[in-house]
């Protein structure tokens, strides 16, 4: 948007191409409710690439997990609009859903006698056995953006506690959050 | 038109959900109104939205798309579902990245991202309960493989889809 647009188009176009492939193979391995989505973009765009800070990806699952509809294809969105504008978020947002509509297209196809093959099954059991390890380890690298001082540890631990016990709105916490931590740094600002 | 009629209802599903299965009772009510799926075969997606990759919004969509009217089908109500997040959730974005060096905003992400932190272990303690209790007992092979699964994403720092080819693998031989 500001200096020299020619370059910075030509530049933007391979990255968005980039953005759109690399979505494409984490579309094809979102297991898990898509928090393994999370993990792989920690992977492939903050530390391999450097599209993305940590700190703006855990703004993106926040703000993608709070509002309504599928988690997922909003972080995609606000991924892609964050690299490429609107046509990246709406790039990002098809590369992450094509993956499962094809994959599910061919399933349901052959459903039958997917359903109750024992390989299948079992090949499911080690998958999904995946997830929880995969989610912990991006947790792990996203701990530094986001526990920076010990406030913001405990404002994760009534966040976590929160979550848990299933009774708030998701949307409502991060505005509590986002409350939160516009008091006390603004305290601390003035001070 | 069946089209429409698809697209629409999966506009208001999406709309009115809140990420994963809780938009199960949403699809129900949808599906049972316009007579597209029977119980049995919301249970059947169900299954499949956890053999295949992808959200259970995109696969619900899919499914039943292909179910009532073909491919063209499928994608028109998987577009549908993702019509909040290529309007509402766009403009958010928009928003996000106009005030991104506000000093405000900043303070306020303090906050977030500390929840969002939160948000995510607590994602590890809800998924658990359905990876490792298989049948309503605790299944050893799936414990292993998540302690193998541990240490090649902490420990060794794997590519992620090696993780889950290895995991797969691991489930056939011993799962």
């Amino acid at each position: 948007m500001s200096a020299s647009p020619a370059p910075r188009a030509a530049c933007s176009a391979r990255k968005l191409a980039t953005m759109f492939l690399v979505l494409l193979k984490i579309g094809a391995l979102t297991f898990g409710g898509g928090w393994s989505v999370i993990a792989q973009m920690e992977q492939e765009f903050v530390k391999k690439r450097g599209y993305l800070s940590q700190e703006k990806l855990l703004d993106i699952i926040t703000v993608g997990r709070s509002l309504p509809g599928i988690m997922i294809i909003n972080i995609g969105v606000l991924f892609g609009h964050h690299v490429g504008g609107v046509l990246g978020g709406v790039l990002a947002a098809f590369a992450i859903a094509i993956p499962s509509i094809v994959t599910l297209c061919v399933v349901a196809l052959f459903y039958g006698s997917v359903k109750d093959n024992a390989h299948v099954q079992r090949m499911l059991v080690g998958v999904r056995a995946s997830v929880v390890p995969i989610v912990i380890g991006a947790a792990l690298k996203l701990r530094e953006g986001a526990l920076v001082d010990k406030t913001a540890i405990v404002i994760a631990a009534v966040g976590f506690a929160l979550c848990l016990s299933g009774r708030i709105n998701n949307l409502l916490l991060v505005l509590a959050a986002g409350v939160a931590g516009l008091i006390i740094q603004g305290r601390r600002a003035t001070r | 038109m069946i089209f429409l009629e698809l697209f629409l209802a999966y506009v208001r599903v999406g709309f009115s959900s809140f990420g994963g299965q809780s938009m199960i009772p949403l699809v129900r009510a949808e599906m049972v109104a316009h007579g597209w799926l029977t119980p049995a075969e919301l249970a059947d997606i169900v299954a499949i939205a956890e053999m295949t990759p992808g959200s259970f919004g995109i696969n619900c969509a899919t499914f039943v798309g292909l179910r009532t009217a073909g491919v063209a089908g499928a994608i028109i109500a998987s577009v549908g579902a993702m019509f909040p997040s290529l309007t509402l959730t766009m403009v958010a974005a928009y928003f996000l990245a106009a005030f991104k060096d506000n000093p405000l905003v900043e303070r306020g992400m303090y906050g977030i991202r500390a929840v969002c932190f939160g948000m995510i272990v607590s994602v590890v303690f809800s998924l658990a309960p359905d990876s490792y209790f298989l049948g309503g007992a605790i299944s050893i092979p799936a414990v292993l493989i998540g302690l193998v699964a541990l240490l090649l994403t902490v420990w060794r720092q794997m590519s992620i889809p090696k993780v889950i080819g290895i995991c797969a693998v691991l489930g056939l031989l011993i799962g």
